[in-house]
């Protein structure tokens, strides 16, 4: 078993996408969330198994290898994450049929603390032999019944992840004119496209002025700035430099994530946490859109300088500085980490959330068990 | 001739004159006050402010093209930022502007001289060779009449680029030399005697103040230690040469942002003495902040709450060394300290030109910058401004050739200084 499992893992599709994480042909939270979603659709769809224990561990061989590729794009692990709880779920629902969803739980304050889980998961998972539907693990006559009674439905759970994938601007941004107001001045850093479309789509409603910083060395921004401005938003391009200076004018700072952790923190672009930090000191809200696929169940309580990803220094220094280039150690780091208190709210796909209570969704979407792949 | 032949033909001169003035002591007095008060009107506001606020109208509309009327929102952003000095290229002026002010301007309004000490020592050197060139006419003095033949120089550099404050004290300090001047001092004497006079300032002023300086903060920097600098500051970097040259081991950070990458100056000098050091640009500061022991800053001038304004960023570099402890040393001479008092960033900036520092160095992105697009698109528009301004929270002291003291006691630095030489 250990083998095929092996096999899974090592599958041509599940290479391909790990290589390319591996060389960052794949980049951006989203764009890896999805292509981690097709190929755990295209393994599942090929996938032998018997039971859901066999499936699990499936899936997971395949998490592990793309996670191990690129530990950095944390929406990988997530998709995968997501995508087993919803397999269980689905799986709880075929061989419970409503019995489930009726049973009536009575609440006091000592099962919630010993359960930990507010929601679903906490169906007790029933022994195959209670069972009284057409699913049978383990049918020793034919194996794979199991998993064809399974399949439909398993591909369904996945096409809803696929789903949200898809339409996540569209729902991050779909309360974006309560969030702004006529004539406020918005700074946004770099190039997020959840921040992107999430003003755009207040432009509908709103007459408002965004300032761009630039976000060197990607200078992203640049690019930011001539989409907004295109679609007739006010923008003004600014240097990262003088953030401070602009900031007691500014009404609220929209930053995108990379990924949102379980303390309520977040990793972004490099910028942020001076953006941040800057708005702070002004008292200006800090306001961060972002899909609910990049809640990662992980903790980064010190800003560890290992925890960063570095990408090359050439932006920042580059050979034309000839006589340099040996003599100057540069840094160019891919991420910031967020402390939450510099965070006031997380606008989300499905609601918005303060950082405070990002652990509970980060419980509610995925399973305690696949927290570590 | 001798000195009483001259003092003899002036006698005569003024006999000659004789139209309003009857003594000679009586009229010092109220010209130096006179002089004064103008100077400092002058020196502290009104011809920058003045220029800045029609220059700012016709730049900023100039640069919107027609784009700016149609649109509300538009209007806004633009009244918001209107207050920002825009260099123009110096068209019209009025008077003779000596050839060595005309480089000058060439060269602030190119960012050629930059830096509050640099431009400083630059247009106190150009006035000394407008002051020797200058001819008193007839029926005039020069302690009177020179002023008039300067202002029309200042107020051409102005045009080139907003005046640092450090340019606008020197003015004032020589403004006050020249209405002191006596008027029984035989032209070239008295000549002579302003330049020796500007001498003395730029000696006393800077370069002696600068070396006091070195000396206080070099013994802040101990073996071992992690400095964190940001852009390039003049005195930073003879504070760094002069501690390495002391023996002392220790490395440095330095932190840089667009538009004017000043970092990769200080970067070649550090890296030419084998200093070894760190190189980041700002929005990376945080991920190496927690390894610097000290950060040392310069500064444009400070403000007599003891806020600093400086180059755009320091303020961000100021908060973030206050946020994780390590304490924030700023480096700044007596003479770029500023009666006024600064609260705001925003409130008082200079925007530098798109076109001189609008592509980002190595940009990869082939739609690198969008100079071209600012007048395709009425909706977008760049702004480069220059100097921020670090609140006093965010400084643990300010080393002055006086002393190391805490930013809250500037105030009382002018006093102990007497008010004069500021």
């Amino acid at each position: 078993m250990a083998s095929d499992i092996q096999n899974y893992a090592n599958q041509r599709i599940v290479e391909v996408l790990a290589s390319k994480l591996r060389r960052r042909q794949v980049v951006g939270s989203r764009n890896a969330a999805i292509e981690t979603t097709l190929v755990l659709r295209q393994v599942v769809s090929k996938a032998r198994f018997s039971n859901i224990d066999q499936l699990v561990d499936i899936i997971r061989s395949v998490g592990r290898r793309l996670v191990e590729a690129q530990p950095k794009e944390h929406t990988v692990g997530n998709t995968v994450r997501k995508v087993l709880h919803h397999i269980r779920e689905e799986y709880h629902t075929a061989v419970e049929g409503t019995a489930a969803a009726t049973k009536k739980e009575d609440f006091s304050i000592s099962r919630f603390v010993s359960q930990g889980q507010p929601r679903k998961q906490n169906i007790p998972v029933p022994k195959s032999e209670e069972r009284t539907t057409t699913l049978r693990e383990n049918d020793p006559d034919d194996p794979d019944s199991f998993a064809k009674g399974l399949k439909p439905v398993l591909m369904e759970a996945i096409q809803d992840v696929l789903d949200e994938l898809e339409t996540v601007y569209d729902n991050v941004s779909k309360n974006a004119r309560d969030h702004i107001h006529s004539d406020e001045i918005v700074l946004t850093i770099g190039h997020s496209k959840t921040v992107e479309a999430f003003l755009k789509s207040a432009a509908h409603y709103r007459n408002y002025t965004v300032i761009v910083a630039e976000s060197s060395p990607s200078y992203s921004g640049h690019e930011m700035a001539r989409s907004l401005s295109s679609s007739n938003i006010s923008t003004f391009l600014v240097p990262d430099s003088s953030i401070y200076a602009l900031m007691s004018r500014v009404n609220k700072v929209i930053l995108g994530a990379h990924a949102i952790l379980a303390n309520g923190g977040m990793f972004a672009l490099t910028g942020s946490l001076l953006a941040a930090s800057a708005a702070h000191a002004h008292s200006t809200p800090v306001v961060v859109c972002a899909g609910q696929f990049k809640l990662t169940p992980l903790w980064n309580l010190y800003h560890e300088y290992g925890a960063l990803d570095f990408s090359d220094p050439s932006s920042v220094l580059g050979f034309e500085e000839g006589d340099l280039v040996d003599k100057v150690d540069v840094i160019n780091p891919y991420f910031d980490y967020v402390r939450p208190e510099l965070v006031d709210v997380y606008i989300t796909n499905d609601g918005d959330h303060p950082p405070s209570s990002v652990y509970r969704l980060i419980k509610e979407s995925y399973d305690d068990d696949d927290h570590e792949l | 001739m001798t000195k009483a032949e001259r003092r003899e033909l002036q006698e005569r001169q003024r006999a000659e004159k004789a139209s309003g003035k009857t003594g000679s002591a009586a009229p010092s007095t109220p010209a130096a006050k006179k002089g004064r008060r103008g100077s400092l009107a002058e020196g502290l506001s009104t011809p920058g402010s003045a220029q800045k606020g029609k220059e700012t109208k016709e730049g900023v509309s100039g640069a919107v093209g027609g784009g700016g009327g149609e649109d509300a929102g538009k209007a806004r952003g633009l009244r918001i930022f209107s207050h920002f000095g825009l260099p123009k290229p110096i068209t019209s002026h009025k008077g003779e502007i000596h050839p060595a002010i005309v480089r000058l301007g060439l060269q602030f309004s190119e960012f050629k001289i930059t830096g509050a000490n640099a431009r400083c020592i630059a247009t106190l050197t150009a006035f000394k060779s407008v002051i020797q060139d200058y001819v008193t006419p007839p029926n005039n003095t020069l302690s009177r009449h020179l002023m008039t033949h300067l202002s029309p120089q200042i107020s051409y550099l102005v045009a080139a680029r907003p005046m640092s404050v450090t340019m606008g004290n020197a003015i004032r300090q020589l403004k006050l030399e020249i209405s002191g001047t006596d008027i029984d001092l035989p032209e070239q004497d008295a000549k002579d005697a302003l330049c020796d006079k500007i001498d003395n300032y730029i000696r006393d002023r800077i370069i002696i103040a600068d070396q006091v300086i070195q000396d206080t903060a070099g013994k802040k920097i101990k073996d071992g230690d992690v400095i964190l600098t940001y852009a390039r500051s003049s005195v930073v970097e003879k504070v760094l040469l002069q501690a390495h040259s002391d023996g002392k081991k220790f490395s440095v950070i330095v932190v840089d942002s667009r538009p004017m990458l000043e970092g990769k100056n200080l970067l070649h000098t550090l890296s030419s003495h084998s200093i070894p050091t760190t190189y980041l640009l700002l929005p990376s500061l945080p991920s190496i902040i927690t390894e610097a022991t000290t950060i040392l800053l310069g500064a444009h001038s400070l403000h007599s709450n003891g806020a600093v304004y400086s180059r755009a960023g320091t303020a961000m570099v100021a908060m973030l060394g206050k946020e994780y402890r390590v304490p924030v040393v700023v480096c700044c001479e007596t003479y770029k300290f500023s009666e006024s008092v600064g609260v705001d960033g925003f409130s008082k900036n200079e925007l530098a030109p798109i076109n001189k520092f609008s592509t980002p160095p190595h940009s990869k992105s082939p739609q690198s910058l969008l100079s071209a697009s600012t007048n395709e698109n009425p909706y977008l528009e760049i702004l480069n401004p220059l100097y921020d301004l670090t609140p006093p929270t965010s400084i643990t002291a300010v080393v002055t050739e006086v002393g190391v003291i805490p930013p809250n006691s500037i105030s009382s630095i002018p006093l102990a200084l007497g008010r004069n030489m500021i």
